[in-house]
């Protein structure tokens, strides 16, 4: 099994957002980055996937800054065998140009799966896995959280609105993961150690021009401040007025 | 002049709710490119419900059939949308449901163009259009120009409120050749046992301390249940580390993180770390006997009282109005 | 009513924290030739002058050493106020400059003030706490940036596992045994679990920080006394993005706290609109309902500081001991067979100057000294380590701690007689009075409980401590097995002694019974010194700090 991880370095979803000066942009003084949690999974599953059967590889791939490097050690720690880091000073709003970088790096790579997380937690795009795998003329299926290989075949399960969609794919294949697909594991000490010394290439991104240009980041609007209804059992047939005709939630 | 083309949705021949939004936000942006509104739908024949798309605004309904598209078949659709899409239109708009989710990042890479993804404000300026979008989880909003042709951008749901904008809905019949796709969806397999999750419920009631033990949880379901299978009942930290309630359930920083259209705090105070599982959520009501408490701050409607008397009393009058 | 602490302080659990090397439990095994527990100021210098010593001469071949650290990632479990005198970062890197170093300023301007409720007496700045020449900055990114350079001298920074237990062959320490990952409320494995890690070393290098529970466990083992035992006290921090600028660094003393407690309170600008602000007390006052984070709440509403925060955003927040017994409470010896004890877990902080950072580096440079002869000999035993405690001896490390012994010490006596003691002290060069004043240990001082003045935070400048404790970026997961362990019979008046000294909220007293909140905990070891003992627990566990 060949199977490459495209991974993302994120700011960790506890950050507290601060807009940089330029208005346009988070201010990365005292935010954290870490390993896009939905690609935890995805690694996961390549190498539970390589465990299975028997030999192969795992590769991950990055493309962001520099910094990015970190991030991929991370997936390096935790089994994958090595790493590509395609550098941009920033990743673009535009998904299709990550998706263009990306497929250029895995075409001709022989994978017989690709994985990605089903979104990344800072843009929340939801488009990066499809679009390369678009690009790459391949089957895709999305939002993965069972899956089941066989013999060059895949069935996979993913969560629609009131149940979940059976889908099934030919290999090799893009696959983008979801929450429950596997518990991923903790870097052990010897996977740290070990993956100092994995091959980690860094090359430039081959983005192309953005069809997106980010105009503003902002705070959300203030919620607005809230009422009292009234106190006790009195006010419950107002409340519910209020949410069927003010708040329309009913 | 541009027209927009509205990519809707069906689900076993029945148009799915979600699509008057599509069509209500396509209609927004061809009002101001003075542009019509194609409503295209993939199936494997006719389907049923169309016409409200024509009431919601759209000029033209296109239904494209092919024998294999009585599901979702994500390379048959994509060829079929990005066909006609091609014939020369200024935006599509999709829903950032599952489906469009899937669907839209395909279409846009067919054409070479961005995906603006599940946006929540739409305008035209300057004959570009301009989306805002929710991101690091909706505790900043970003503002992007669309400056690629066409504009490919998919709504967030429950966002884009259906408005009548009676239109003719001229009603098309194309039929899709070729094959439906490697991908192939069998069939949807029902949820199951009915107990929603509260990272997905529509409605979560919690709990917290003010419930005073365990049993009284049971009028949370009661109230849940009133809400006839959209509620689900969470909890907060203090009591889930007590014991009284699994994990699972418990909403907040190290719980799950919720953005119910309604959230009903019980007996919950309000700490940080609460409000930081549940403050995107659309409407929050919060019942507690201190009327100092902090979870009134963000609450949109408060109840001052004995959670004991106003929850059976709400039970009482939400089930009263859903029957 | 009055109790003593100590009566209700079960047993540091050393039966757990000192295992013979080879005993079950463990999953992988790592031979390294030197093991730091702890990244932080001591153990990453320490680590970083061995590398460069190695680099220099190779007569003793590539070495591999390793640091531990508990936190998630570099820093996230250190905090510090802090003024830092730059002199050891100096020595560790001779080719850089001050501005090299991950400072966020020089001090430029400095005041002292002496609080009483509503107002301030601007006082003269003592000359131990005078800072020209010293850098503000953030613990928690010259703990980062040390990691960095430590790495990139090839040493292995492992974060996310906490050491849980010293391995010993008869006397000598021969590494430690990490903590497992992924057991369940009742102590059993989840499918996420990993068995504990055994890291075997020639020297293990306790660099654990204040009230380091392996350091307290060797002492304890090997009987290494002190002439005092060890005092602490608990800082509780705030960092702030204010309206209004700041120019100074800020120290007071007086107000809020009782005549018989010891402490201050400081305010250093990071930024001139990043302002950390924080108090601290020392543990052996009297007072069973003195609560160290509703002072430093009651204090952000003096006019002192109110106008510099009113109107600005609290964005993190967090707390630790330090340990203020000084030159008397130093371990007899800070090394033994194949281990060295460093920075704070030995106690290395001069209460008067408040230092300890450039203390700690000293010691972990020393101790990288002396465990390189050692490695070069062959031979890490006791009396060849001994080398870093004369080196120690011989420093102005030991020098400065014994020109202040008995500052603190002269506290013990309240306030007022205590600002006269100490300032006879400085005139004299620490001559007067002579001699050592005898301390007991914070835990054996009686408390007093007295009612408590309820205090309700109004969330925009005053917090909670549920609030708190998710401003210190804590998410621990909440089905680990609890850490903390109690003591037997503990009285409801003993249970709310510990729910005012904890500053996270994790002891409640609910219905007359304590209720144990372990996910709050963020390692401040509060009430290790004074009741529940704090164990290592599951990695990456605890606070986050970014900017403490």
């Amino acid at each position: 099994m060949k199977i490459a991880v495209c991974i993302k370095r994120v700011a960790d979803s506890e950050t507290r957002v601060k807009i940089a000066a330029d208005g346009k942009s988070l201010d990365e003084a005292g935010v954290k980055f870490i390993l896009n949690p939905y690609d935890e999974f995805a690694v996961e599953e390549a190498l539970q996937r390589k465990e299975k059967a028997g030999s192969g590889e795992v590769v991950v791939i990055a493309c962001g800054a520099a910094a990015a490097q970190e991030t991929i050690r991370t997936a390096l720690a935790m089994g994958a065998d090595r790493g590509v880091l395609l550098e941009t000073a920033s990743v673009p709003a535009d998904g299709l140009s990550v998706a263009r970088a990306l497929a250029a790096e895995l075409t001709d790579g022989g994978f017989d799966l690709i994985l990605f997380g089903k979104m990344a937690i800072d843009d929340y795009n939801h488009q990066v896995g499809p679009m390369t795998a678009e690009l790459l003329g391949m089957p895709c299926v999305t939002c993965v959280a069972h899956l089941d290989i066989a013999d060059g075949k895949g069935a996979a399960e993913r969560e629609v609105e009131g149940g979940m969609e059976e889908v099934e794919f030919p290999l090799p294949a893009v696959l983008t993961v979801d929450k429950g697909l596997n518990e991923p594991r903790y870097p052990a000490l010897k996977g740290i150690m070990a993956a100092k010394k994995k091959p980690l290439d860094v090359k430039p991104a081959a983005l192309g021009a953005s069809g997106l240009e980010v105009l503003a980041l902002t705070p959300p609007p203030e919620r607005k401040e809230g009422r009292i209804v009234g106190e006790g059992v009195a006010a419950v047939p107002e409340l519910l007025n209020l949410l069927r005709l003010e708040a329309k939630v009913l | 002049m541009s027209h927009v083309l509205a990519v809707l949705e069906q689900r076993e021949g029945a148009l799915r709710k979600v699509s008057q939004e599509v069509v209500t936000g396509a209609r927004r942006l061809a009002d101001a490119m003075s542009g019509e509104v194609h409503a295209l739908i993939c199936a494997a024949g006719a389907v049923s419900g169309t016409d409200v798309a024509g009431r919601c605004g759209a000029d033209k309904v296109i239904t494209a059939t092919h024998a294999g598209f009585a599901q979702y078949a994500p390379e048959g659709y994509t060829r079929a949308v990005a066909e006609r899409a091609r014939s020369g239109y200024g935006a599509v708009l999709f829903a950032a449901s599952a489906q469009g989710k899937d669907l839209a990042p395909r279409v846009a890479a067919q054409l070479g163009v961005a995906l603006a993804a599940d946006v929540t404000d739409l305008a035209v300026e300057g004959g570009a259009v301009i989306v805002t979008r929710p991101v690091f989880a909706g505790k900043a909003l970003l503002k992007v120009k669309v400056t690629a042709t066409p504009a490919v951008v998919s709504l967030r749901p429950n966002v884009f409120t259906p408005v009548e904008r009676p239109k003719a809905g001229a009603v098309e019949t194309v039929t899709v050749s070729g094959d439906a796709g490697r991908v192939v969806v069998k069939g949807i397999k029902a949820a199951a046992g009915g107990a929603l999750d509260v990272a997905e419920a529509p409605i979560v009631i919690s709990g917290g301390r003010g419930l005073k033990e365990p049993a009284n949880f049971k009028l949370l379901e009661e109230l849940a249940r009133a809400f006839g299978g959209k509620a689900a009942v969470g909890a907060s930290r203090a009591v889930v580390d007590a014991g009284w309630r699994p994990h699972g359930d418990q909403v907040g920083q190290t719980g799950k993180t919720v953005s119910p259209s309604l959230y009903i705090a019980v007996g919950i105070s309000g700490a940080i770390q609460h409000l930081a599982g549940m403050r995107t959520a659309k409407v929050i009501v919060a019942i507690n006997k201190d009327k100092d408490a902090p979870i009134f701050k963000v609450a949109d409607y408060g109840v001052v009282g004995d959670l004991f008397e106003i929850v059976p009393a709400l039970t009482e009058a939400v089930g009263k109005l859903q029957s | 009513m009055s109790f003593v602490p100590s009566q209700f302080q079960p047993p540091l659990p050393v039966d757990r924290l000192i295992l013979k090397e080879g005993v079950e439990g463990a999953g992988d095994k790592m031979e390294l030739d030197v093991l730091f527990v702890g990244a932080g100021p001591a153990g990453l210098a320490g680590a970083i002058e061995l590398a460069r010593l190695a680099k220099q001469d190779p007569s003793v071949g590539e070495l591999n050493i390793g640091v531990l650290e508990k936190a998630e990632a570099l820093g996230e479990h250190s905090l510090s106020g802090a003024v830092v005198n730059p002199r050891a970062l100096r020595e560790l890197f001779p080719e850089m400059k001050d501005a090299d170093f991950p400072f966020r300023g020089p001090v430029a301007k400095e005041a002292v003030y002496l609080l009483t409720a509503g107002g301030q007496v601007r006082l003269p700045t003592p000359p131990t706490m005078q800072n020209h020449g010293n850098y503000v900055a953030s613990l928690c990114e010259i703990v980062r940036w040390l990691g960095a350079q430590a790495e990139a001298l090839g040493v292995n920074v492992f974060t996310g596992f906490p050491a849980a237990a010293l391995l010993t062959d008869g006397d000598r320490v021969t590494g430690v045994r990490t903590a497992a990952t992924g057991l369940g409320r009742d102590g059993q494995p989840l499918s996420s679990y990993m068995a504990p890690n055994d890291l075997t070393a020639k020297v293990t290098a306790l660099s654990e920080g204040t009230r380091g529970v392996l350091t307290q466990a060797w002492l304890e083992w090997q009987r290494v006394g002190s002439e005092n035992p060890q005092i602490f006290a608990l800082g509780v921090k705030e960092i702030w993005e204010t309206k209004r600028p700041l120019d100074r660094i800020i120290h007071t003393l007086g107000w809020p706290l009782p005549t018989d407690a010891f402490g201050g309170s400081f305010c250093y600008p990071l930024e001139p609109n990043l302002v950390a602000l924080g108090i601290v007390v020392g543990l052996d006052y009297g007072d069973a309902g003195l609560d160290i984070h509703v002072l430093l709440q009651r204090l952000k509403n003096h006019p002192l500081f109110r106008p510099y925060l009113e109107g600005g955003e609290m964005v993190e927040w967090g707390a630790k001991t330090i340990p203020e017994g000084g030159y008397y409470a130093l371990p007899a010896r800070r090394s033994g067979d194949g281990v060295v004890v460093l920075g704070d877990a030995a106690g290395l902080v001069d209460v008067p100057s408040l230092k300890g950072i450039h203390y700690a580096m000293q010691s972990g440079i020393y101790a990288a000294r002396a465990i390189f002869q050692g490695l070069k000999s062959g031979d890490t035993s006791a009396s060849r380590l001994a080398e870093y405690d004369r080196l120690l001896n011989a420093s102005y490390v030991v020098h400065d701690l014994h020109r202040t012994r008995n500052m603190r010490l002269a506290f013990k006596s309240g306030f007022y007689a205590g600002g006269i003691k100490a300032s006879l002290m400085t005139l004299t060069g620490g001559r007067f009075p002579g001699g050592r004043i005898a301390m007991h240990a914070d835990a054996d001082a009686p408390r007093r409980s007295n009612a408590v003045e309820p205090f309700t935070p109004d969330g925009k400048l005053t917090f909670s401590k549920v609030d708190a404790v998710f401003k210190a970026g804590n998410s621990t997961r909440d089905t680990i097995p609890s850490h903390l362990v109690v003591g037997q019979d503990v009285s409801p008046e003993v249970a709310r002694f510990y729910t005012h000294l904890c500053p996270a909220g994790v002891y409640e007293e609910v219905d007359g019974k304590l209720r144990v909140n372990a996910p709050n905990c963020v390692d401040c070891k509060a009430t290790d010194v004074l009741g529940p003992r704090w164990t290592p627990r599951e990695g990456g566990s605890g606070p986050k700090y970014k900017r403490m």
